[in-house]
């Protein structure tokens, strides 16, 4: 599989400096780097049954599970990147060791200039952490007893600590869930406080596994866009999440992993151009047209009838064909009335990532 | 780094709030230690009634008891799943993401949970007084070194519960090595017998572990039975087995560390 280069603005690859200047309005330092990150696991050979796990206990055999296999990538501050793939692909490991929760078996990680698991307490100032499945809120205590708990174990100052608050407020209606006790959230409430609590301490780079899950389709939105926001002050944000709008709303790159190997690491626009070159332009004519008529002209192209007679349906390669010249061409046959482009959505691309439709190795290679 | 207090206190109150919200499972987990209570206090009188045994009378005995249970209830069950709980659930990835000293942070959450503690224990302490318990204080030196002893115990119950829960980052199950610390403890602390009236060699042998902190030092320095150097020597060995064991439980988290997998995640 080959990892297709792309030149992402904020991305530089070129930039390979050591720098640990903790100057965030240089642009040029990758918050995150990662090279040739890998971590294995020992996973216990057992085979089947009772007896298995007796022999188990005498001799121990154990099989080396790559999570995650060398792994390379560098964000940079107020970059915001989407890490899909499918389950157990390797994401969540990714996040364990890029926080220091996980030691990587071999590689280099460095976050803000620091390694993780060698500096964590320095790493966990930079950092906010949103597990999606897990709450770091007191089961007994209300939201507002939990943040504020965070607010002195982060040391953040009470003022600026009540202005966060009422920003969180705005956009999260965090103030109804406030003098709600933990354990009583709802899901969706839940999933808002864990938010603040993980953003409450402005970190400079957030990750973020399902941020939406359980909300309501409106405050996804504000979700969304809060998160937009927070990048485009110049957080970091590493969104996991099976929800491709949240992708598609707050994320302009994207990488991919599978079986613990990034299989595309670019914009979300090349990824279009690398895997969805297909256009499919819809044209209605003003007289029926024959589409057997048309084929002679369009001959990199797939002509097919529409849903009436006066419709015909073209799907072509957009960087062999362009739309222009399919309607030049079906224009010497018949006049044009209307016409309209269906774009492949980023969603079906992904979505076709992950059933293991689209091979975006073998894709690759094709192109 | 410097080491600043205000988010470990921060997280000492959030666990005694937490307390006073499980005021019954706490409750609760403090009966069963009471219970022990009032069976040792039956048994032992019915054996002391009549004849004291070497160094202990039975008013004596009445104020040791008291200890024991005083022992029993800091950093009681209660405190010492929460510190297990958050190893076997996974919760400690959350935990690994903050600006914290894990060690530390779940010593700030014990002395946290401290508060509720020490409040039955002043509640039976009362009930016992009031019901007849003579309580001949000590010199003052014995009575200070009795302060030393009870903090200590709470350090070094903690370090030893700490370190048992980091073993089920290798073990991924806690109740068996709960179980068989509770037998050990209960056994070499003088909780169960006091180490004087233990087989010689064994009650010898305790005396220099430091489960003998557990209960024994801060029960014979109240009721007078270890003065002089003996007092000093045994809160001397408190002092080394709490330091010791602290460092040791430094040395097991960077193990486990290492080992770390977090489980379900």
């Amino acid at each position: 599989m080959r990892r297709i280069p792309v030149n992402h603005p904020a991305n530089p690859v070129s930039v390979r400096g050591r720098e640990t200047t903790t100057d965030k309005g240089s642009s040029s330092m990758a918050l995150i780097e990662a090279e040739d990150l890998t971590k294995s696991f020992r996973q216990a050979d057992k085979d089947p049954g009772l007896a298995g796990s007796l022999r188990h206990l005498v001799r121990r055999r154990y099989q080396e599970k790559l999570a995650v296999d060398h792994i390379s990538l560098r964000v940079g501050a107020g970059e915001a990147v989407a890490y899909v793939g499918p389950n157990g692909a390797g994401k969540s490991t990714t996040v364990k060791l890029l926080s220091g929760i996980l030691v990587p078996t071999s590689g280099q990680v460095r976050i803000d200039g620091l390694v993780p698991h060698e500096n964590r307490m320095a790493v966990a100032q930079r950092i906010g952490v949103l597990f999606g499945q897990r709450t770091q809120l007191w089961w007994d205590l209300t939201v507002a007893d939990s943040l504020s708990t965070l607010r002195d174990v982060y040391g953040v100052d009470p003022a600026v600590h009540r202005r966060r608050l009422a920003r969180f407020d705005e956009v999260l209606g965090l103030g109804e869930i406030l003098p709600v006790v933990g354990r009583k959230l709802s899901l969706g409430q839940r999933v808002r406080a864990d938010l603040a609590a993980a953003l409450l301490h402005a970190p400079p780079v957030v990750y973020l596994d399902e941020p939406t899950i359980g909300l309501d389709v409106g405050v996804k939105d504000r979700v969304r866009a809060f998160l937009r926001s927070l990048a485009d002050e110049g957080t970091t944000v590493m969104l996991t999440s099976h929800d491709l709008q949240d992708i598609e709303d707050v994320c302009h790159r994207l990488v991919i992993i599978d079986g613990g190997r990034i299989i595309f690491d670019g914009s979300m626009a090349a990824l279009k151009d690398e895997f969805a070159k297909e256009r499919l332009l819809r044209l209605e004519t003003v007289e029926p047209l024959d589409p057997q008529a048309l084929r002679p002209l369009l001959p990199l192209t797939e002509v097919r009838q529409g849903e009436h007679p006066r419709e015909v349906l073209i799907r072509f390669d957009r960087f062999k064909v362009t739309a222009a010249q399919v309607v030049a061409a079906t224009g010497t046959l018949a006049e044009i009335t209307d016409f309209r482009v269906d774009e492949p959505q980023i969603e079906d691309v992904i979505r076709r990532v992950y059933t293991g439709e689209l091979l975006l190795g073998s894709g690759a290679a094709r192109g | 780094m410097t080491w600043n207090p205000r988010p470990y206190l921060a997280l000492a109150r959030a666990t005694a709030r937490s307390a006073v919200v499980f005021r019954l499972q706490f409750a609760l987990s403090l009966f069963s230690v009471l219970f022990q209570l009032v069976a040792m206090l039956a048994v032992w009188h019915a054996l002391l009634s009549h004849k004291p045994l070497t160094g202990f009378t039975w008013p004596k005995m009445e104020v040791y008891l008291l200890v024991t249970f005083t022992a029993g209830a800091v950093v009681s069950n209660f405190s010492d799943f929460r510190i297990s709980y958050k190893i076997r659930n996974g919760q400690v990835a959350l935990d690994l993401v903050k600006p914290l000293d894990y060690q530390r942070a779940r010593l700030a959450e014990t002395v946290g949970g401290l508060g509720g503690e020490l409040l039955s224990v002043l509640l039976v302490w009362a009930v016992g007084l009031a019901f007849g318990v003579r309580l001949d204080l000590p010199a003052l030196r014995y009575l200070a070194l009795f302060a030393v002893s009870l903090v200590l115990l709470v350090l070094l119950k903690f370090t030893l519960t700490y370190l048992t829960g980091l073993l089920c980052f290798w073990t991924k199950n806690y109740l068996g090595i709960y179980w068989a610390r509770l037998a050990i403890v209960s056994l070499l602390s003088g909780a169960l017998v006091p180490l004087s009236l233990l087989p010689h060699w064994l009650g010898e042998t305790a005396q220099w572990l430091p489960f003998a902190g557990m209960t024994s030092t801060p029960g014979l320095l109240l009721i007078g039975n270890a003065t002089g150097g003996q007092a000093y020597r045994l809160v001397a060995v408190q002092l080394v087995w709490a330091v010791l064991l602290w460092s040791a439980a430094r040395l097991a988290w960077r193990g486990a560390m290492r080992q770390v997998t977090i489980q379900g995640g």
